[in-house]
């Protein structure tokens, strides 16, 4: 756990994703496999409860919360230090991470053990097995005070699951690519009750694109929430496409999957529906907003799991299996599972978008029967056909610093329309620029600065911009009341001036012309 | 003794004395050279000969104004003032930062100015006085605060300078334009890295050469020749430099460097947490070796510090004043 902690350590001080990966892949090259695991565990998943030889698999699923949030980390660190509340959440609130702020107020106070990456296994199951919260406190507050501070830094943020260290799930995946460790690669695809990447499918620009028409199998691409359920004998949990929990959403689905025999991981897209169809995702958003739903709020908006792909079933991996394999596994359990159709020809599949679109769904998703399912990768085994819902002029207002290679230019565009009032913003996108049009765009940008924030700046609304969206939704955040959806940028307009983009009345006639009931 | 705090300083009536003023008065001490004290066209400095130097660098007076009457103070000497006696006495904050030691009618009171204990680059150490009132600032006055000393602080500057150039990407530090900017930049051109060294930087190194410092074979920043340097630059330059696409990697040296969130509030990859300020330990001690009865903290993370030290059973306050800066952008 040391090195551990000091090879994120280097991480951080690196924007360079090749070289996080790089450092990272070093460092897995010198662990046995054991430590492979728990490193890469703690990576990415965090600590994960272990069977004692008494527990079944299912009790460890009830159990598996380490049951440690901010206030027994805080209790803690207030036993172990001496300092008050009030200095403490003083601290805190300057640090704004809670294992930091402990490795900042143990330099001096704890004795500096090592700690190896079994020993923190072993301390996270004490933690797990602890009876109660003061038990935790003091468990926490002795460990605080026997390890290195730096160690102890890492040790919190695998706790609190947040590393803010610049590394992504994927990054882990290419250094051990990098590192030759394919044997633990396979093991982290998915696993039950954790969040795995989801497969996403390529754009599919133009119909005649596509060689061959009857080799792939066709389904509606529905505009929902992209959802895992992850089943096993009752216990059912959702996770989104940020890998965000959403079972407390979704009372009605956790309800209609509790009766699923066996285990499994299904992926499929949360829809709101009623009389045999989707309802707008307008209408689904209201639903996402609660984290607890009443009754009438179900009964007004009730929702359904539209199961597409099954990834796990009975403990069986099955990313590997043709899609056709995985498709019949789905078929033998009771649920709702998106209906398939085929193509012969380029016709056929221009039928069924349209088709598609009427049944108010967002256009056609097209999957190769051989195909693996390959998490969080877009290979084209998958296909995505969806023409744009439209395309605005739109005039940047503000631009922010991007992240990773895109750190050192503005890459993040704040734009707006013409309004009564001035230009009102009506959505951010970050896509769709060459690297070389986004430096000359800094530019441009960095000579039209009005105000700087940070990394944000205002700017004078003179770059027109030609943006694509799939739809217009209504938004709280921005002046003008509606936002565009998955915006992204199609073309620097350089012929136009801001007074000749679009206005406020165009996004609110889209938006009026989306929620009425499509024939 | 009577002690006001103001918005632009701090008075003492009895005397007629202020200390650190922002708008031009009668009298002010002046604590050190950066311009955030080292300003204002008063009737009469009193300050270090080093600082009055600074002072008269930062000068600007219109047409109406008189010259300011600079009465020089040196480290370790006394004058009279009215019916006190006033004596300066190293800080190393920056180059000729002082304390002052106000002895009136039997009280002893002592006003650090921006000080630390910690060994400068230029300068004199810190000598901790004894005294029954102590103002003391609290830039750093949280206990998350802890600073590198100033060797480990310079080998990191040297450090990640030859780890970018071997990567083939300049380096590019940030640091303020007067304390540490020279002497990240006296550090790099000691370890032979070619240095560019920014204008607002520059412009002080012939005073610490004057000093006896050397510098040898720095060059001033150039936009078009970046290539194979380290680069010195004050903070504004720095954000510059980041968004003008350049293969760079930019190091942060400040206090402020101290927390990982500086990264995303500075854009800089690495921290080099080093101050000229006390860290939250240096503060600690120059309060319990002052032996004070009463303690005033003026600046920084006032309240917070002055309840520390309450609960350690020092006489503490933290005076309401506006304009206390808490800000990343106040430091130095």
């Amino acid at each position: 756990m040391d090195a551990l902690a000091a090879v994120c350590e280097d991480i951080q001080r690196h924007a360079s994703r090749l070289k996080k990966v790089g450092i990272l892949a070093e460092y897995f090259k010198t662990l046995s496999d054991e430590d492979l695991a728990l490193a890469v565990q703690f990576l990415s998943a965090g600590p994960v409860a272990r069977a004692s030889a008494n527990q079944t698999l299912f009790k460890i699923h009830e159990k598996a919360e380490l049951k440690i949030g901010g206030s027994v980390l805080r209790e803690a660190l207030r036993a172990a230090t001496g300092w008050d509340k009030e200095t403490l959440s003083l601290c805190h609130a300057q640090v704004g991470d809670t294992g930091e702020t402990i490795s900042l107020l143990m330099r001096g106070l704890s004795t500096g053990g090592p700690m190896t990456l079994t020993e923190a296994d072993r301390l996270y199951q004490t933690l797990f097995q602890a009876s109660n919260t003061a038990r935790r406190v003091a468990l926490l507050a002795e460990i605080f005070h026997k390890y290195q501070p730096l160690t102890l830094k890492y040790f919190v943020k695998v706790i609190t699951r947040g590393l803010r260290i610049g590394l992504m799930g994927r990054q882990v995946k290419e250094a051990l690519a990098l590192a030759g460790r394919h044997d633990r690669l396979s093991a982290m695809e998915a696993q039950l009750f954790e969040p795995t990447d989801f497969m996403l499918a390529k754009p599919l620009e133009r119909v005649e694109d596509l060689d061959d028409p009857a080799a792939w199998c066709v389904e509606d691409k529905y505009d929902g929430i992209r959802a895992q359920v992850h089943f096993d004998q009752g216990t059912v949990r959702i996770f989104s496409r940020g890998l965000d929990e959403v079972t407390t959403a979704f009372p009605d689905i956790v309800a209609a999957c509790a009766g699923l025999p066996g285990s499994g991981l299904i992926d499929g897209e949360i829809l709101a529906w009623r009389d045999g169809r989707a309802l707008n995702f307008n209408i689904l958003q209201r639903r996402l907003a609660k984290k607890q739903v009443r009754a009438t709020l179900i009964a007004e908006i009730p929702t359904l799991f539209m199961a597409y792909d099954l990834l796990l079933r009975n403990d069986e991996l099955l990313l590997k299996e043709p899609f056709s394999t995985r498709r019949a596994r789905l078929a033998e359990l009771p649920l709702a599972i998106s209906p398939q159709h085929s193509a012969q020809s380029h016709a056929d599949i221009d039928r069924l978008f349209a088709e598609a679109r009427a049944r108010g769904n967002e256009g056609l998703l097209l999957k190769k029967p051989d195909g693996a399912y390959e998490p969080g990768k877009r290979t084209g085994a998958w296909l995505k056909l969806k023409r744009p819902y439209g395309t605005l002029d739109v005039v940047i207002t503000a631009a922010e610093q991007g992240n990773g290679r895109r750190a050192t230019v503005f890459s993040d565009y704040t734009f707006g329309v013409r309004s009564a009032n001035g230009f009102v913003n009506v959505g951010k996108a970050y896509s769709g620029l060459t690297d070389a049009e986004i430096k000359d765009l800094t530019k441009q940008l960095r000579a039209a600065s009005v105000e700087k924030f940070g990394r944000m700046m205002l700017v004078k609304p003179e770059i027109v911009l030609e943006v694509a969206f799939d739809g217009v939704q209504q938004s709280t955040r921005h002046k003008g009341g509606y936002a565009l959806r998955f915006p992204r940028i199609l073309r620097w307009r350089k012929d136009k001036r801001a007074e000749d983009c679009d206005s406020i009345e165009q996004v609110e006639a889209l938006y009026r012309a989306s929620i009425a009931v499509k024939p | 003794m009577d002690v006001r705090f103001t918005q632009s300083g701090i008075y003492l009536p009895e005397i007629d004395l202020w200390l650190d003023n922002t708008e031009p008065c009668a009298c002010t001490w002046i604590s050190h050279g950066h311009s955030d004290h080292a300003r204002g066209c008063h009737g009469q400095v009193i300050t270090t000969p080093m600082t009055l130097r600074f002072y008269r660098m930062r000068l600007w007076m219109s047409e109406t104004d008189i010259e300011p009457l600079q009465r020089p103070l040196a480290f370790g000497e006394s004058m009279d003032w009215h019916s006190a006696r006033l004596t300066a006495f190293p800080a190393s904050h920056i180059l000729g930062a002082a304390q002052l030691l106000i002895e009136y009618k039997n009280e002893r009171v002592v006003y650090t100015g921006d000080i630390k204990l910690r060994q400068p680059l230029a300068g004199e150490t810190t000598e901790p006085l004894q005294c029954d009132r102590l103002i003391i600032e609290s830039t750093f006055g949280l206990p998350i605060y802890k600073l590198l000393d100033r060797e480990t602080a310079m080998r990191a500057i040297v450090r990640f300078a030859r780890e970018c150039l071997a990567d083939g990407l300049t380096p590019v530090f940030i640091g303020y334009a007067l304390g540490r900017g020279q002497e990240i930049v006296h550090v790099l051109c000691e370890a032979g890295i070619p240095t560019a060294v920014h204008g607002a930087i520059a412009r002080f190194i012939p005073v610490y050469e004057e000093c006896g410092y050397r510098f040898a074979g720095w060059q001033p920043y150039e936009a078009k020749a970046t290539k194979g340097k380290a680069l010195v630059v004050v903070p504004s330059h720095g954000a510059a430099l980041e968004t003008s696409g350049k293969d760079i990697r930019v190091a942060y040296v400040s206090g402020w460097a101290a927390l990982d969130n500086a990264r995303t509030r500075s854009g800089a990859e690495e921290l080099i947490p080093y101050s000229d300020h006390a860290d939250f330990d240096e503060l600690l001690s120059l309060v319990a070796t002052s032996h004070a009865k009463h303690i005033d903290v003026v600046h920084g993370y006032t309240e917070p510090f002055a309840h520390i030290l309450r609960t350690r059973g020092y006489t503490a306050a933290a005076p309401q004043r506006a304009g206390d800066r808490t800000s990343i952008e106040a430091e130095g």
